[in-house]
């Protein structure tokens, strides 16, 4: 039993179909075809699906797409303006916070909606704010450095 | 050669901006047109065998394409040193992992419930879970009828007992009764994982009889050959592609699955995709971190040399081999350790069990062997009254020492990294009661192996690097158009990569064993010094001067001493073909002494061993057995560095993941062999809010017989002494030993409490 939806992700406004047990990221890989948010667990434990709702992170995995009708989502391919990387984006590939890459979109999600509330976090405020994102190639080091670098380039 | 981080240049991975953005495709991301979604029917018992399968209800089903067994397939058995697997279980399931059946179906919810109504029946068999009991007379055997699979003449095939393997050096027995202090430690590691993020995927299309396999794989060439092997097709039938690979710490080793896919795919008649769920990534795949058991024993004189070592090691295989057999010989080298012991007598029993099999996980057996041995070692320290650095002072192999098969060792700077770590974590300082500092050495082989490249300049003057090599993340693969582009006076952005693509590049052993750079980078920069040849004589015939007074810079071949006579690389490459080839010469593995050991299976003696010293800052919350890391110092020879970036990374992730080990990541096993844990809400990981500081420094020491301008391997040594260093600055905060892997804070308040009352 579908039922329709209106998702407005990254600016642009999707007419959808979708079961009611869908869940918000399987409407934005499966249905909508944006696959930048990454399936790690399904469990809300890993933070690779983040996406923002309303500005907010949620974890896209536990969330149903029918709650996000009508609300303002955002993904990892909503970030970036055009071609231009955003300085969270530029900085995380210059301190090498990007290894295998799995665990960048939610991380990118978590440390843009930081910035936003905090344009200028201390380490701790880092480190907190990015604990429900998983990596397990880099360590943290370079994701955290690069997250301060942003603060200070952007603030 | 050196990819240049600093002076304010910066190193951007050429896969980054694709990875930043979410353009970039994982296999999961990848779907074809008439695509069916597969499912598992995995074993309902962890050893029983199979009197019936019937599918009838599953295939009836709607939207089932079709549902396939063993009996589907070729009847061949797969594995490393021994081939004890099929691709579907045949006759006996051995562990709760075992795939029974395969199922493609229009949508995924479909193929989960026809998974569900395939109906297995079964006998039940005693399970054996206990691998230190699968040596027992009367223990259940887990392969009985295994002396008829094909199998590497140094695999014993006893019983259970998988392989078994032993490191002698002189009279043991004898130098152990003559020591003026005998220490005896016993310890034991639980099983742990790989977890990468990205869980598994795979997705099979066929075109005629050849198959193109999309696989989340470190090891693109060894799927190919067990897709060929198993279901009986040539090589050159089959292509494996790896699109982005989400991490694989040893994890994605070995042919996993690919196989499975492709039968189901050409059954189906359609493209078929595979994805693991979080779950599925635990239990099922063929490849975790072993639980050992290890007893040491050591004898010194006073002054603090080793005379004697006995060590009697146990290990868990698990239900199949896989690429794991060598698992215990490997054990056996970590239980000597870089020192330099007078006599030694070390034997490694690797077990079968009724539990999922173990396999390479970054630096395999190293970690838990380190984390015993070198809290022996401070234990041999405290009964000599020396500080367990001074011992390690003064029993460190270094140039010209004899290793444990009396391998002789070239320059190496295992003692400096040990001043340096002891340095920079500030060894002498006081701390608070409830902190300490430990300090834990380690090492690790490099792998010298074959591989292959070409490079192709175009019209144009742009050039593409076809390698074998393969991407886990690390950056090293990323790093070689810097290095072409320096060879051959041209810049990292005039490369592409054509990589993880068998159809594209020759025969590589793929993102294991810390070899990309070692192996890979050698063949590439062959293959550029191949194309730099043809340049040059291209350009000195049309300079009409000898190439001896040619050199390549600015994109141009030019006169030495008269710049302005040069022809372009453009020019050339566009008026004729420029394409290279290389290998290089695999760098010869050291010989020893090795006549006295049993099951040798090229672990005897370590080429370009890399050396590290980690000391680790904790604190110890005695009330609840909580620990703190609070600083990691690494201090790493891994010969010269030649990707600060990349390299440094390779240890802040390594070290986080030792962090891990040590503290909280252990596979929990009931009574039946099932694992209690396979999520993130009870493996735990390590966070970013409880990742340590950590401080590196580099002993860059030019390794002779090694890998490019005297480089080593990277990548797996970062997490050998992690946990050992963290479990010796716990002993010393509570001054009692924990004796089981991870130190959860259960077992630390246990020796806490132990010490109180």
């Amino acid at each position: 039993m579908s039922v329709p939806a209106t998702l407005h992700v990254n600016g642009a406004v999707y007419e959808v179909e979708l079961d009611p047990h869908t869940s918000l990221l399987d409407a934005a890989r499966d249905v909508i075809g944006l696959t930048g948010s990454k399936e790690g667990c399904d469990d809300s434990e890993c933070g690779a699906c983040m996406m923002l709702l309303d500005g907010k992170p949620v974890n896209s995995c536990s969330y149903l797409a029918l709650q996000a009708d009508g609300r303002d989502v955002t993904t990892v391919e909503g970030l970036a303006k055009g071609d231009e990387l955003t300085p969270l984006q530029r900085a995380l590939l210059e301190h090498g916070g990007v290894q295998c890459g799995f665990c960048t979109p939610g991380m990118l999600i978590s440390a843009t909606a930081l910035l936003r509330g905090n344009p200028d976090p201390s380490e701790e405020d880092v480190r907190i704010a990015l604990s429900g994102n998983l990596c397990r190639c880099t360590g943290y080091d370079g994701i955290v450095r690069a997250v301060r670098s942003a603060a200070r380039s952007s603030g | 050669m050196a990819v240049d981080t600093s002076a304010g240049t910066t190193f951007i991975r050429p896969d980054g901006r694709e990875k930043v953005t979410g353009a970039g495709r994982y296999t999961a991301d990848l779907a074809s047109t008439g695509m069916a979604h597969a499912a598992f029917r995995y074993a309902d018992h962890p050893h029983a065998r199979i009197l019936r399968i019937d599918t009838t209800k599953a295939r009836a089903l709607a939207g089932v394409v079709t549902v396939i067994t063993q009996d589907d397939l070729p009847d061949v058995r797969f594995g490393g040193l021994v081939q004890d697997r099929t691709l579907f279980a045949k006759d006996v399931v051995r562990f709760e992992g075992e795939i029974v059946a395969g199922v493609a179906a229009l949508t995924e919810a479909a193929a989960a419930e026809a998974a569900r109504m395939i109906e297995v029946e079964y006998e039940p068999l005693p399970a054996l879970t206990d691998f230190v009991a699968a040596m027992d007379a009367d223990a259940p055997l887990v392969h009985a009828d295994w002396a008829s699979y094909e199998r590497d003449e140094q695999m014993v095939a006893d019983g259970n007992t998988i392989s078994y393997a032993t490191i002698v050096k002189g009279d043991a027995d004898a130098a152990m009764a003559a020591a003026d202090v005998v220490v005896k430690s016993r310890y034991e590691s639980d099983a742990s994982q790989g977890v990468p993020i990205e869980p598994r995927a795979v997705l099979a299309e066929w075109r005629g009889d050849q198959v193109t396999i999309w696989s989340s794989t470190q090891v693109p060439y060894a799927a190919r050959s067990g897709v060929a092997q198993t279901l009986q097709i040539p090589e050159a039938n089959v292509r494996v592609v790896v699109p982005l690979l989400g991490g694989g710490f040893g994890a994605k080793c070995d042919l996993h699955f690919e196989a499975q896919v492709a039968a189901l795919a050409r059954a189906a008649r359609r493209p078929v995709r595979l994805v693991f769920s979080r779950e599925e990534e635990f239990r099922a795949i063929a490849q975790r971190r072993e639980g050992i058991v290890m007893e040491f024993e050591t004898g010194a004189t006073r002054d603090g040399r080793l005379v004697a070592r006995r060590a009697r090691l146990v290990l868990d295989k698990g239900a199949y081999c896989g690429e794991g057999g060598f698992l215990g010989q490997m054990a056996a080298m970590h239980a000597c350790g870089p020192y330099v012991i007078d006599a030694i007598s070390v034997e490694s029993f690797l077990n079968y069990s009724n539990r999922q099999p173990s396999g390479s996980v970054r630096a395999p057996t190293a970690p838990q062997v380190c984390w015993g041995l070198e809290q022996h070692m401070d234990e041999v320290a405290r009964e000599l009254g020396i500080d367990p650095v001074e011992l390690r002072r003064r029993t460190l192999i270094e140039k010209g020492a004899e290793g444990p098969t009396r391998q002789v060792f070239d320059e190496i700077g295992v003692k400096q990294t040990l001043e340096r770590a002891v340095e920079m974590i500030g060894y002498e300082r006081d701390l608070p009661e409830d902190e300490a500092i430990g300090v834990a050495v380690g090492w690790w082989p490099s792998g010298p192996a074959p591989s292959g490249a070409y490079i192709h300049l175009n019209g144009d003057g742009s050039g593409t690097i076809v390698t074998g090599a393969q991407e886990n993340g690390s950056g090293a693969v990323m790093a070689m158009p810097a290095f072409v582009a320096e060879e051959l006076g041209m810049e990292p952005e005039n490369f592409t990569l054509l990589y993880q693509d068998t159809a594209a590049a020759n025969w590589d052993m793929g993102s294991c064993g810390s070899q990309t750079t070692f192996n890979s980078g050698r063949a590439i920069l062959a293959a550029a010094t191949d194309v730099r040849g043809q340049l040059l004589d291209a350009a000195a015939a049309e300079l009409e001067v000898d190439r001896e007074d040619l050199e390549l810079a600015e994109g141009r071949v030019r006169v030495k001493g008269s710049p302005d006579r040069s022809v372009s690389i453009a020019d050339i490459a566009g008026a004729g073909t420029i394409h290279g080839k290389g290998s290089g010469d695999v760098p010869e593995v050291p010989t020893g002494d090795t006549g006295g050991c049993v099951g040798r299976l090229g672990s005897e003696t370590f080429a370009a061993p890399q050396l590290i010293t980690q000391a680790a800052h904790v604190k110890v919350d005695r009330a609840t057995g909580v620990v703190r890391v609070l600083k990691v110092a690494a201090a790493h020879d891994s010969g010269i560095i030649l990707n600060r970036m990349g390299a440094d990374g390779q240890v802040t992730g390594g070290v986080v993941m030792g962090v891990g080990l040590a503290l909280s990541e252990g596979t929990v096993f009931d009574d039946d062999g099932r694992q209690r844990n396979p999520h993130l809400l009870d493996y735990k990981l390590v966070t970013c809010s409880d990742a340590p500081e950590i401080e590196i420094d580099w002993v860059q020491i030019p390794a002779e017989n090694a890998g490019p301008r005297g480089s080593k391997g990277v990548g797996e040594p970062p997490q050998v002494p992690t946990a050992a260093a963290i479990a010796n600055a716990v002993a010393k905060v509570l001054g009692r030993r924990v004796r089981q892997l991870p130190m959860t804070p259960e077992r630390v308040w246990a020796a806490s409490a132990e010490v109180a009352s």
